[in-house]
This record gives C-alpha cells, sequence and structure tokens, in this order.
C-alpha cells in the first residue's frame, strides 16, 4: 500500500538537510506508530521517498513523499497523527492513497519557485522583466556547470534555455536607500525543469542571469521557496496528486 | 534576545547552521521573564558532540522539572559562526530562546576532556561575561562547572566561581534552591558562595590560597575563608533506581555523535584498569534495575522514536543481569526496528553472545581494547584480558561474518618496552591470521583490521597518577617502530598526536598557576584544541614560555608518594593508600581482582555507602 503525501518545510527548518528530514520522518513515523513497511537485512531500513530533495536553505510549501504501509491507515488520521509529531515548520496537508508503481521521484518533472532577491542595477520590476524577455528570446543560454569526477573537477557548458520553463516577475518594492544606493526588492517566481531528465537550481538560474543581464542581484538578501512540483503529461503540467 | 533579523543574516553564511536554531523535539521553551532562576547549560564544544553527552539531557529535563527554573543550552559555535557572529556584534546565546548567556544566573560547564579548556574561556569571552572570576561583579552570572575534569579543577580556578564535585543530580537542585533564596536578600555574591561552600561536593576555589615550595611543588593549601572546609568530598547518588532520568530527550535535526537513546544501566565500574580515571572517580558500582530500565525504555522510545537503544555505563557487560536485559529489550522492541547497541565489548565468550543476540536486529561496530600489546603489559595495568580471549573473540566474529575489526591499544604506559610496543604489532598479525585460516568459503567480507594506539596520558585519582608521561620524543619513537613494522595492507595502523596528549597530561595533573597559560593561549588564537585541524602546538609553547611556566613540570615529572598533589583536597573516596599499593603491584606486574569477587580496599565503602562493596 502506497501512501502518497504532501508536506511543507518552512521556516528555520530550511536549514536541515534531506538526510537530517529522512531521520526526522522516520523517528516521528515511530512515535505516530505508523505501520510503515522495513526493507529486509540487518539493517532494516522504513520504506519511503521523498521526491526531488530541497537544497540546504530553501522553503518549501509542497514537497512530496511515497510512504509504504504494512497495513491500511485512514488517510485522515495519518495527517492527524503527524501533524502531531512533527515540528512547525513541517505541516502534512494532504495523504492519499496511490496505486501507481512508479516512484514519486520519477514522476516529478518540474519544479515552481518563488524567489525574494534585492537588485541594485535596476529601478523597477518592470524594468527587470523586459531584460528576462530579451534574455529569454536568446536561442542558447550557456552556463559553466562544475562536475566532480573524483579529485578531477570538470568544467561542462551546458544550455539552461530548455530548463526555463517560465520566468514572471511578481512584485517589485523600492527598497532602503544604503549609502546612495537604491535597490529594488524583487519577488519572481520562476518554473524550472527537475529531476532526472534535466534539472536546473534555482541558484544556477539566478546566477546566469546575474551574468547575462546584471540586474545587481544581493545574493546574501536571496530567499528562495518551492511553491509547487509538477509532473508533465501530454505537454501540459499537472498536480503529483 | 539577540537580534533577530541578524540572526537570519548570519544563518545564511554559516556551515550547518541547523546547529544553532534549537527548536527541537522535547526542547523546553520557558517565558524567561516568569521563572525565577536562570540556568544556561554550557558545553565547550560544538553542538553534534554537546547533544551526544548523557549529562547534559539528565540535568536540562531535571532542572527543567522545576516550574519555576529554565534551564537552556548553549555550545561553542563553530570558528565560522563566530566570526559572523562578531561581525555582527551577535553575543553568545542559549539555543532555546535565544537569550544572551550574560543575563543567566548560571553558566554551567561540564568539563568532559582537558582540551576543551580554551573554549571555556572563548565562551564566556563571546558572551560579555568577565573571564576570571575575580573580575565578576553583582548581578553577572555565576560560572560554575563539573563533570570527571572537576576532579582537578585546579588548572581552571581563576575563571570558576564554584565548582561541584561527583553528580550533580541531587546538588544541582540544593544549589538552585539557595539561590531562589538568596535572590530575595540583599547579600552580596560573595555572601551566597560563602553560603553554598558548606553544601557537600562545592568547591569555592577563591576561598582557598596554595603555597609552593622552592621546587615548585605545592607546599601546603589553606581555606582563606571561615566555614570553607579543608576537603571537598565528592557527591554520590546512592540509589540509581530512585534518581532521576529523563523520560524525554532532546531529539537533534542534525546527525550527532551518538545519535541514539543512552540508557544508562548503571555506574561505577569494578574491573580496576589502573589507567583509568573513570573507574577510580565513578565507585561504587550502582545498577539500575531491570524493572526500572524496561520502563525508562519504553517511554524514551515513545517520546523520541530513536531507531537505536544504547546501553551504557563503563562497561557494559558487567551489567549483572545483562542477558535478561537485553532478551527483555529485544522482545518488545524488534518488531518496532529499535536495535540495541553496546558501547563497550570485553573480550570474553559472554560478551560475544550477548553480541550474537543483539546482531538480529542490528550490525554494530566491532571493536575491542586489549589496551596494551604483551600479557606482561596488560597485567601491569590490570587489564584482566589475556591472548586467548583475543584469539577466541575474534575468530568467533570472523565466523559470525564480521570482517572489520578495530583494536585500541595504548602506548607508553609504565614499564613499557619494544617487545611490549611490538607485540601491537603481533595482535594485528594474529587477527588477519585467524582471517586467512578460515576456508575461503567461509571467509566473509574484505578483512580490514585497524590497530589504533594512543598516547597514555597519567591522570588524578589513579594509581598512575604518580608517573611521569613519555616525552613526546619518546612518543614518536614509539609510533615509528610501529609504522615501520606494521606493513600489511588488510592492517591500518593509527595513532594519536603525542603534542596533544602532552598537553592534555600537562592540564590533567596541572594545579591554579596554569589558569593564565590557559588564558595566553587563548589569547593566542587556541581554540578547539580537541579537534586536530584547529590545534596549534606552538602557539601554547609560546604561551608557556612567555609565562615562565614549564610544561614539562605537570607532565614528565615522576612524583613522590609524598608530594601534596593539586587534587589531594578532594575526597573521591578511593583512598591514596589504595592507589599507592596498585602502583606497587602494578611495577610488579600483579594483578588486582574484579571487586565484584570480592573487596580490594579501595576505601569507597568506608566513606561512602551503597552500590556493591
Amino acid at each position: 500500500m502506497r501512501l502518497r503525501v504532501k508536506f511543507t518545510k518552512e521556516n528555520y527548518l530550511k536549514y536541515i538537510s534531506h538526510l537530517d528530514l529522512m531521520r526526522l520522518f522516520q523517528r516521528a513515523f515511530r512515535r505516530g506508530n505508523i505501520p510503515i513497511k522495513y526493507s529486509e537485512g540487518f539493517n532494516p531500513q522504513p520504506k519511503f521517498s521523498i521526491a526531488n530533495p530541497l537544497a540546504l536553505g530553501i522553503e518549501s510549501e509542497e514537497e512530496y513523499m511515497d510512504i509504504d504501509l504494512e497495513e491500511r491507515i485512514s488517510p485522515k488520521a495519518f495527517i492527524e497523527i503527524m501533524n502531531k509529531e512533527l515540528p512547525e515548520g513541517i505541516r502534512v496537508l494532504d495523504a492519499r492513497y496511490v496505486k501507481d508503481n512508479r516512484s514519486i521521484t520519477s514522476l516529478i518533472s518540474w519544479a515552481y519557485y518563488q524567489i525574494y532577491f534585492e537588485a541594485k542595477n535596476i529601478n523597477s520590476g518592470e524594468e527587470l522583466n523586459k531584460l528576462v524577455n530579451n534574455w529569454l528570446e536568446m536561442d542558447k543560454i550557456i552556463i559553466k556547470r562544475i562536475r566532480k569526477k573524483g579529485r578531477r573537477v570538470i568544467e561542462k557548458e551546458e544550455d539552461i534555455k530548455p530548463l526555463i520553463g517560465n520566468i514572471v516577475i511578481k512584485e517589485d518594492k523600492q527598497g532602503e536607500e544604503n549609502n546612495n544606493l537604491k535597490s529594488v526588492n524583487i519577488v519572481m517566481n520562476c518554473l524550472l525543469k527537475a529531476g532526472d531528465k534535466g534539472n536546473l537550481k534555482p541558484i544556477d538560474l539566478l546566477e546566469a542571469m546575474e551574468k547575462y543581464i546584471q540586474p545587481g542581484i544581493d545574493f546574501d538578501s536571496m530567499g528562495i521557496k518551492r511553491i509547487g512540483l509538477f509532473t508533465e503529461r501530454g505537454g501540459s503540467i499537472e498536480l503529483p496528486m | 534576545m539577540i537580534d533577530m533579523e541578524k540572526f537570519d543574516r548570519v544563518l545564511k553564511r554559516v556551515e550547518k547552521p541547523a546547529r544553532y536554531i534549537g527548536m527541537e523535539k522535547n526542547s523546553i521553551i520557558k517565558d524567561l521573564n516568569r521563572v525565577k532562576v536562570k540556568f544556561a547549560f554550557a558545553f565547550p564544544d560544538i553542538y553534534e558532540v554537546g547533544m551526544s553527552h548523557l549529562g547534559l539531557h539528565i540535568l536540562y529535563n531535571l532542572i527543567n522539572n522545576e516550574e519555576d527554573i529554565a534551564c537552556e543550552r548553549v555550545f561553542a559555535p563553530w570558528t565560522d559562526m563566530e566570526e559572523e557572529m562578531k561581525k555582527e556584534n551577535i553575543p553568545l546565546f542559549t539555543l532555546e530562546n535565544k537569550e544572551p548567556i550574560k543575563n543567566f544566573d548560571f553558566i554551567g560547564f561540564t568539563l568532559q576532556y582537558e582540551m576543551s579548556y580554551t573554549n571555556i574561556i572563548n565562551m564566556l569571552h563571546l558572551g560579555d561575561v568577565p573571564i576570571l572570576s575575580k573580575d565578576r561583579r553583582e548581578g553577572d552570572p555565576f560560572v560554575i562547572a563539573g563533570g570527571p575534569c572537576a576532579y582537578n579543577p585546579e588548572p581552571i580556578a581563576d575563571i570558576v566561581d564554584f565548582f561541584v564535585i561527583g553528580e550533580g543530580e541531587e546538588v544541582i537542585l540544593e544549589i538552585l534552591d539557595r539561590y531562589k533564596d538568596f535572590k530575595n536578600t540583599n547579600k552580596s555574591r560573595r555572601d551566597f558562595l560563602k553560603e553554598i561552600c558548606k553544601i557537600e561536593g562545592i568547591y569555592v576555589p577563591a576561598f582557598y590560597k596554595v603555597y609552593y615550595r622552592e621546587d615548585n611543588t605545592i607546599d601546603r593549601m589553606e581555606p582563606i575563608v571561615e566555614g570553607a572546609p579543608s576537603t571537598i568530598k565528592k557527591r554520590i547518588i546512592k540509589n540509581l533506581d530512585q534518581v532521576y532520568y529523563p523520560e524525554k530527550l532532546i531529539l537533534p535535526y542534525i546527525e550527532t555523535i551518538h545519535d541514539r537513546i543512552p540508557l544508562e544501566i548503571f555506574r561505577g565500574c569494578t574491573r580496576g584498569c589502573r589507567f583509568c580515571q573513570a573507574g577510580m572517580i565513578y565507585r561504587p558500582v550502582r545498577e539500575k534495575s531491570i524493572d526500572r530500565l524496561l520502563e525508562l525504555a519504553e517511554r524514551l522510545v515513545e517520546s523520541t522514536g530513536y531507531e537505536n537503544i544504547s546501553l551504557t555505563s563503563l562497561s557494559s557487560c558487567d551489567y549483572s543481569e545483562l542477558k535478561l536485559l537485553i532478551s527483555q529489550l529485544m522482545d518488545r522492541y524488534e518488531e518496532k526496528r529499535v536495535g540495541i547497541s553496546l558501547p563497550s565489548l570485553r573480550l570474553d565468550s559472554f560478551s560475544l553472545e550477548v553480541l550474537k543476540e543483539i546482531q538480529k536486529v542490528r550490525k554494530t561496530g566491532l571493536t575491542f581494547a586489549p589496551e596494551a600489546g604483551s600479557q606482561r603489559l596488560r597485567d601491569v595495568i590490570n587489564k584482566g584480558v589475556n591472548e586467548e580471549d583475543l584469539i577466541n573473540a575474534v575468530t568467533y566474529a570472523f565466523e559470525e561474518g564480521w570482517s572489520t575489526i578495530k583494536l585500541y591499544f595504548m602506548i607508553g604506559l609504565p614499564t613499557e618496552t619494544e617487545e611490549d610496543l611490538l607485540g601491537i604489532k603481533d595482535l594485528g598479525y594474529k587477527v588477519k591470521d585467524i582471517f586467512f585460516s578460515m576456508p575461503k568459503e567461509k571467509r566473509k567480507g574484505n578483512l580490514k583490521v585497524t590497530l589504533s594506539a594512543s598516547c597514555f596520558v597519567p591522570k588524578p585519582f589513579t594509581p598512575f597518577q604518580w608517573v611521569g608521561q613519555n616525552s613526546i620524543d619518546e612518543f614518536n619513537e614509539k609510533i615509528n617502530l610501529l609504522k615501520d613494522n606494521i606493513r600489511d595492507r588488510k592492517i591500518i595502523f593509527n595513532y594519536h598526536d603525542p603534542k596533544l596528549s602532552y598537553l592534555e597530561a600537562v592540564i590533567a595533573r596541572g594545579d591554579r598557576r596554569l589558569s593564565k597559560v590557559l588564558i595566553r593561549a587563548w589569547e593566542k588564537g587556541c581554540k578547539f584544541d580537541g579537534w586536530s585541524e584547529k590545534f596549534d602546538y606552538n602557539k601554547w609553547m609560546e604561551a608557556f614560555e612567555e609565562l615562565g611556566i614549564d610544561g614539562d613540570f605537570y607532565a614528565l615529572r615522576e612524583r613522590n608518594f609524598d608530594e601534596i598533589l593539586p587534587w589531594d583536597f578532594i575526597d573521591a573516596g578511593v583512598r591514596k593508600e589504595y592507589l599507592i599499593k596498585e602502583y606497587e603491584k602494578a611495577k610488579e606486574g600483579k594483578l588486582t581482582r574484579d571487586c565484584r569477587l570480592g573487596c580490594t580496599n579501595c576505601g569507597i565503602n568506608k566513606s561512602f555507602t551503597g552500590g556493591v562493596c
């Protein structure tokens, strides 16, 4: 029996890693007596997987995991028990049984992010919007990716244009004046490819933006939140549950 | 509370920010404006180390059980965090309410190892608390300390306002009770200290003066304040079933060193290994009953969801009903996939049967500690283990499918010869031969034998407290001898840094003149000395030199039995005559029996009651 679960990871809990989160759930399942399945062998592990691990420091309003259960419990009871056991920053929003045998990780192909940052080279969100739209007209957007193979560091060029679904400037606000430098506070949403068949990290997107159109992003001010994960079917995107 | 905007900014720039966020399951956050006493439990190392310390969990919950007292945690920030905090002007704060430690009534440090002392100084400094006890004024926190290293409190006598010697569960509440009364009066800090120095186990260093002889040894130590006792008797808990034990444990978000339930099954140890300080200072042996342990295990599994219970003590296989305890725990928790682990395994058949039992659920690491390479030297240190035990244990382990074996040794033990040293190598090769003498189809995995050598550090309250440590050069020669002789890709030889062990020996048996060396070394940038990448021996040597203090005097010198030792004023229960007798027996290679088999007259049952004595 596979239960698909939607949950959040917000506030200070953005600072716990994917592995920390796995341990946290494992212990919450035990405290809550959730009848989870275990792997065989000397070191039995509970069978559950979280889709598309979040990088440290990124919050999320919509994360997904699949849990294999030994026996059926009602999704409502599951949500109640878990929300009692979990810290405030992690809330279970929904749980449903799925028949699908494919893993949640393999299903996800797009991630939607909301990114906050301060930019000092632009005067308004509108200006940034124009710059971005022109930028996305380019045939290719090449970034350098660094891969480590053992001790060797390999630099590889990659075209990230196919990995960008869209970029929308949601909000802008004039920032405070600091040493005669004015900055604009930007909230930007972007849909980026996620998963095994192409993946773009929001931080890589921002670095590419800075390199090509120089909005003057203050990376110290940046805050990233994942606000959705999607599957793709026949050219349109859908919610995983 | 610190400026949370600054805090948020800083978290973005540091490694493992979760070290500093607190808010873990089972942590306790009280309204600091509504409590009478604020106690900051300070661990002078990083979060992952401090959270693995059982004493923290006991005292944290014990103190917080008192409605009108808040106990909050503070750890040493890692160096990256320290830099960022300094840049933003964030003072050192507790994890619960993010409250600066200078606003607490007490800052209580636990002294687990000598090389954390510079971190104590650093934490006080980061917390804007005066480093020297004499510089603290009315309204400043009391800086207190306890734990195993408090048995020789002298090296940090200038820094700590008072020490708690021995087990803290009862005395800490006595102190806090007195403090509540004190707060309602107009009395001074000094009045408070005068009052509590009468409590058994409390040592106020400022109330004593030490006189030295020309040869730098101690002439005498005298109380200079009326009512300060001339001997400080350690505190012990008489009944371990009745003493407080937490039923909830703070559950860290990030992985700590010991990320499991610590279930303390007994205190003390009857083996009498002559190098072991814990074996002497934690006497007598006191066990918790099986019923109590099962009850605690249940509550702790329920409240934490941990996947492993560690049966902790100094020598867990000595618990009188270990098999029964383990089988009961396994019956209860096998289905829930909660494993049982034993942190210390002895090299005997009993331990191995126990190991086999535990393995049914989860495999744990396999490490043995023969401590010395030859039988002669093992007899000197009273480690009642022989080669046959090792061979049996290892044979059994290989048959059961283990292939990674780690053996711990000490080098520089009293009377050690080249032959003893090469015995370490011989044991490693024997282990390898046992593996390959098994038929090929029975061998499982890839053999890896690790021989790990630490440099012997003589400790107070052991029969070796008078021993001169090997010099760094001597240690290096010994290490090189082993390195040259151990040449096999299946056998790995590890060793500890002799420079670090030297400093540990200086501080372990140091007197109060060392406080200024510690401070000078810290001023030069020393901190996290227990971390090899941070340890800077040269800075320490500069500090000694500048202050005209000779480290060799403390580390390398063989003392006479009639010399007054800096910790002689503490009554740890074990008599000095016993330690002398044990040292004499060591030199003759004579064994002393396990005192479960009959009293060996150490003295603990004369001045203290309870336990097996």
